[in-house]
């Protein structure tokens, strides 16, 4: 779920007149902003015609057994708009969506807006939680590892975060289940084997506050593991990177400890790349993490998304991958900003 | 079967809650308005939260008195009373009378009403339902209607539902709100749940006409795969699984503390062949591209031949399922109809050999057989579904007993609804699929009528003498009369094999008997324990701790019986160990602003 590009890349065809030299940054950040809002109006249009080609339709899926006579078929495309052609059915989506209605699911009956906001939760907790984790690990496994390149630690973290970066999550999730949830040998199952809570605690209290975070223990811990090389490998080669630069001796020559060396001079330089990949995958938290919220039977937005495929139930299709488009161009164009900001070369 | 007063009530106060704990897969609630939703669980959360006006038994799945104690029919068959049971109330304490069973049937049958979408082929043929009374519902027909009184339908209350219009209705979510629970006469109240979601909580409804259940609150929890489920019910985080392979079955059938299962259900697998796909159900325009071969009903009895059932279900099934005849399973012993011996397909390759020569699907000099006309057959098309095991190994045994009859073929598989697409296009020459059969056999019966082509049909099966028999069985309320009608159409199917039945499947179940029993299967013997016809469990089963006989069952056998106890899991566990957690994400926290004091102060020495 990594996308690692250069921030100014992403979304460069919506850049007019942006050949005047030393141009502001008011002007960069509303070049960025609109070019944004024309991404997510693009994804919109796409996401209506994307899904439109995927097998299947609603009533034959969803009514196998139930929908006895052609009389009632009739009477469940004409409730839920299925009767329509494509274009009408364009037509009605413009609308509401310019309404902010996102529709209703033909699977669950419900509006999509309730669905999403319902599965929002889980998966900003799961996957939000984990790439923090990820990310504060990894770069601290980096930095140790760059720093003392070859030694001990570097080799062991390496190698044991690329071994778990080739395992399938779901692998690893199943692994951690059968281990820590259900217990073998004398070790005892401490872990609950799924879900995001116990079904009679109350969420918001104290008592289903540590519920939730007893049944998240194990769903994050196989993200924060399968993410791990990702953010460890980019810092400890950027790193790597600036190790034989000259402001470094410069800056041990001063007579500054290791520490500090490392710490205010390198890294500082180092973080740059590491920090594009950071604000990317934080775009992707709200597409959620498909595999483990099956493995931990967590009700996430990647498992709406999933299963909404095989009926196919288009309005939810089209709204999570709203959300996710939203999520990563907004992450897109937060790292922009910054960027822009940081560095003003890459205003022109 | 219900004696009220039989019923023990609620356990005293004071002691510790009874819950009853369902881990269920597959496909979650997609409804809890019953007007809308189609998926098995749904029908079980309703059947817990509403009444029916006529049940199932328990034995047969047979109609049995419900909401109505009794009902009648005119001689002509044209006019059903059903007496409504007095004295039932709905949860908000509005009595249940005949007028909100005939609001609920009314909503069903107004035209074109999504209401009708699930239920409007239960009511085919009934020109109005009324309540003369608030003891009396009158059904008038058209014509008569043999699937009466057969009337699944959940009664809801006309003092809620009147509010919700027709435009309303379609996304209508019948869930509680505001901590108040779903208003219904069941046995159970939802108090906690909603469509999408992966929770569901019932509290028992002590006033329930039957007696009150034994048991206070049942929770069901969907898992997304068979081993967390499995493993939870091995830990005691849950007390039922409903939905496991029989590899599974065996695994916990060896764990202490639990029983578990292989049931059968009223449902079958088959190989169904392409009989002549057509654009629409008057068969106007041939579509698609069936292989001439399927086409011909004698090519596909003489496939049967091929099948070795016997092994498909040790091999493919591990032993958990029967070898399948006709597409209505055993289970309805009255309406089953199983092959004299003299007719009846069993494995044998050269009589399969025989039929195809006699058909003149002759060997051609390469070993492969040709069509009648010496054209080779070329290779058929078998489809199976990516989403199933079963369906996957059955295709790869068919294909290689087709490859011993000098057939060749070739096997794809499809998601679930790709294979829809497939099969109404018509692009196809067999696949493998199947379904669960009603009580009353009437609408499987007609998925194989030729106006089901392009709808219900996935065979486009089309023969005059059988759509003769379906029409003149759906009118008759003769019981044996129908009964032998039901009977010649399985024959008739059996002979042109559109639909070769591979098996009749089993549900996985397992229950921790050291803390429930009192469970018995519908039918019985050798059903299911839950997902059955009606929630005779959940107000019947008892918790071990309750040592009483259980209630009066007459003519069923096998109630679950308790078994000693497995070591319990520890409950303070989960409190120590989220504390733990948060501990580490503290000093995980911590450890990194630490970092950064430290090198300020080692900056300034």
């Amino acid at each position: 779920m990594s996308l690692v590009a250069e921030p100014g890349l992403v979304a460069e065809g919506e850049q007019p007149e942006a050949r005047s030299r030393g141009r502001s940054y008011g002007s960069y950040v509303v070049v960025k902003v609109l070019g944004s809002i024309g991404s997510l109006l693009f994804m919109l249009l796409v996401n209506f015609f994307l899904f439109r080609v995927l097998p299947g339709n609603a009533a034959q899926t969803l009514g196998r057994g139930r929908l006895n006579t052609p009389a009632q078929v009739a009477a469940f495309n004409k409730a839920y708009g299925l009767d329509k052609s494509v274009p009408q059915q364009f037509l009605i989506f413009l609308k509401s969506t310019a309404h902010g209605d996102l529709g209703l699911s033909v699977k669950y009956r419900l509006p999509v807006s309730q669905l999403i906001m319902d599965r929002l939760w889980p998966t900003l907790l799961l996957v939000g939680l984990s790439t923090i984790l990820s990310t504060l690990i990894g770069v601290y496994l980096g930095i140790r590892g760059a720093w003392s390149r070859g030694s001990v630690f570097d080799k062991i973290s390496t190698s044991s975060s690329l071994t778990l970066y080739a395992m399938p999550e779901w692998w690893l999730g199943l692994m951690l289940i059968a281990g820590l949830g259900v217990g073998f040998a004398f070790v005892p199952g401490i872990f609950p084997t799924g879900g995001l809570h116990s079904p009679d605690v109350n969420p918001s209290s104290l008592h289903g506050v540590l519920d939730t975070t007893w049944h998240l223990v194990l769903p994050v811990a196989t993200l924060t593991l399968a993410y791990l090389a990702e953010y460890s490998l980019i810092m400890r080669s950027s790193l790597l990177d600036e190790l034989g630069e000259d402001y470094l001796q410069t800056a041990r020559a001063k007579g500054l400890r290791d520490v500090v060396v490392r710490n205010r001079h390198a890294v500082r330089n180092a973080l740059l790349p590491t920090t594009t990949v950071i604000a990317l995958n934080i775009g992707f938290v709200v597409s959620g993490a498909i595999t483990v919220e099956t493995v931990f039977s967590i009700p996430g937005l990647g498992l709406l998304s999933t299963e909404a495929i095989g009926v196919p139930d288009f309005a939810v299709l089209q709204g999570t991958f709203l959300v996710a488009s939203a999520g990563v161009i907004a992450a897109n164009l937060v790292a922009n900003l910054i960027y822009g900001w940081l560095d003003p070369r890459v205003r022109t | 079967m219900l004696l009220p007063g039989l019923a023990l009530g609620a356990p005293a106060q004071g002691k510790d809650k009874v819950v009853f704990k369902v881990a269920m897969l597959g496909e979650g609630v997609d409804s809890l308005n019953p007007f809308l939703g189609f998926q098995a669980p749904s029908y079980e959360m309703w059947g817990l939260t509403y009444d029916y006006l006529v049940g199932y038994s328990m034995k047969d799945m047979s109609p049995e008195p419900d909401l109505a104690t009794k009902w009648s029919t005119s001689p002509d068959g044209l006019t059903w009373t059903f007496t409504v049971r007095s004295g039932v109330k709905f949860s908000d304490g509005v009595p249940l009378t005949a007028k909100d069973v005939a609001f609920t049937f009314n909503r069903v049958l107004a035209k074109d009403s999504v209401e009708g979408t699930n239920w409007l082929s239960y009511l085919t043929g009934v020109k109005s339902v009324t309540a003369p009374d608030a003891t009396t519902v009158v059904l008038k027909l058209d014509k008569p209607v043999a699937t009466l009184p057969l009337l699944p339908i959940p009664i809801v209350p006309e003092h809620i539902w009147k509010n919700v219009s027709e435009s309303q209705m379609k996304s209508y979510p019948a869930a509680p709100t505001g901590g108040k629970p779903v208003v219904g006469s069941g046995p159970f109240r939802l108090v906690q749940g909603s469509a999408d979601g992966s929770t569901f909580k019932f509290e028992a409804n002590p006033d329930y006409w039957g007696g009150a259940p034994h048991i206070d609150e049942v929770i069901f929890q969907f898992y997304k795969n068979d081993d967390s489920a499995i493993q939870a019910v091995i830990k005691g985080e849950a007390d039922f699984v409903e939905g496991i392979n029989a590899l599974e079955v065996k695994k916990l059938q060896s764990q202490p503390g639990i029983t578990a299962q292989n049931g059968n259900s009223p449902g079958f697998d088959e190989i169904a062949f392409n009989a002549g796909s057509t654009s629409d159900s008057k068969g106007t325009k041939k579509i698609g591209n069936p292989n001439p071969a399927v086409l011909d009903p004698k090519f596909r009895h003489a496939l049967g031949y091929a099948l070795n059932l016997p092994q498909l279900i040790t091999k493919v099934y591990q032993g958990a399922g029967l070898p399948g005849t006709t597409i209505v399973p055993p289970n309805y012993t009255a309406y089953h109809w199983e092959p004299p011996a003299d007719q009846k397909m069993t494995f044998d390759l050269s009589k399969a050999g025989q039929l195809l020569d006699a058909a003149g699907y002759k060997k051609g000099s390469d070993g492969k057989r040709t069509l009648p006309d010496g054209k080779p057959i070329g290779t058929l098309r078998l489809a199976a579904r990516s989403d199933s095991p079963t369906s996957l190994n059955t295709m790869d045994y068919f294909k290689t007993w087709l490859g011993d009859l000098g057939i060749d073929s070739q096997v794809s598989t499809y998601s679930s609804s790709q294979l829809t697409n497939v099969i109404y296009k018509g692009n196809f020459d067999a696949f493998q699929w199947g379904w669960y059969v009603e009580p009353d056999p009437d609408s499987m019966l007609s998925y194989l009528t030729c106006a089901q082509r392009q709808h219900s049909s996935d065979s486009f099966y089309c023969n005059p003498a059988y759509d003769k028999l379906y029409n003149e069985q759906h009118v008759n309320t003769d019981h044996a009369s129908r009964v032998n009608q039901i009977k010649q159409m399985q024959e008739i199917l059996y002979r042109d094999s559109p639909y070769l039945v591979t098996a009749y499947s089993a549900i996985g179940e397992a229950v921790r008997s050291d803390r429930f029993h009192c469970l018995v299967t519908q039918p019985n013997p050798g059903g299911i324990w839950l997902e059955q016809y009606g929630v005779y469990n959940y107000i019947h089963m008892k918790p071990a701790s309750d040592t009483s006989a259980c209630d009066a069952a007459p003519g069923l056998t096998g109630a679950v019986k308790t078994s000693a106890p497995a070591d319990s899991s520890s409950k303070t566990g989960p409190f120590l160990i989220g504390v733990g957690a948060l501990v580490v994400v503290a000093l995980v926290g911590g450890g990194i602003v630490m970092m950064r004091r430290r090198t300020t102060v080692e900056d300034r020495e």
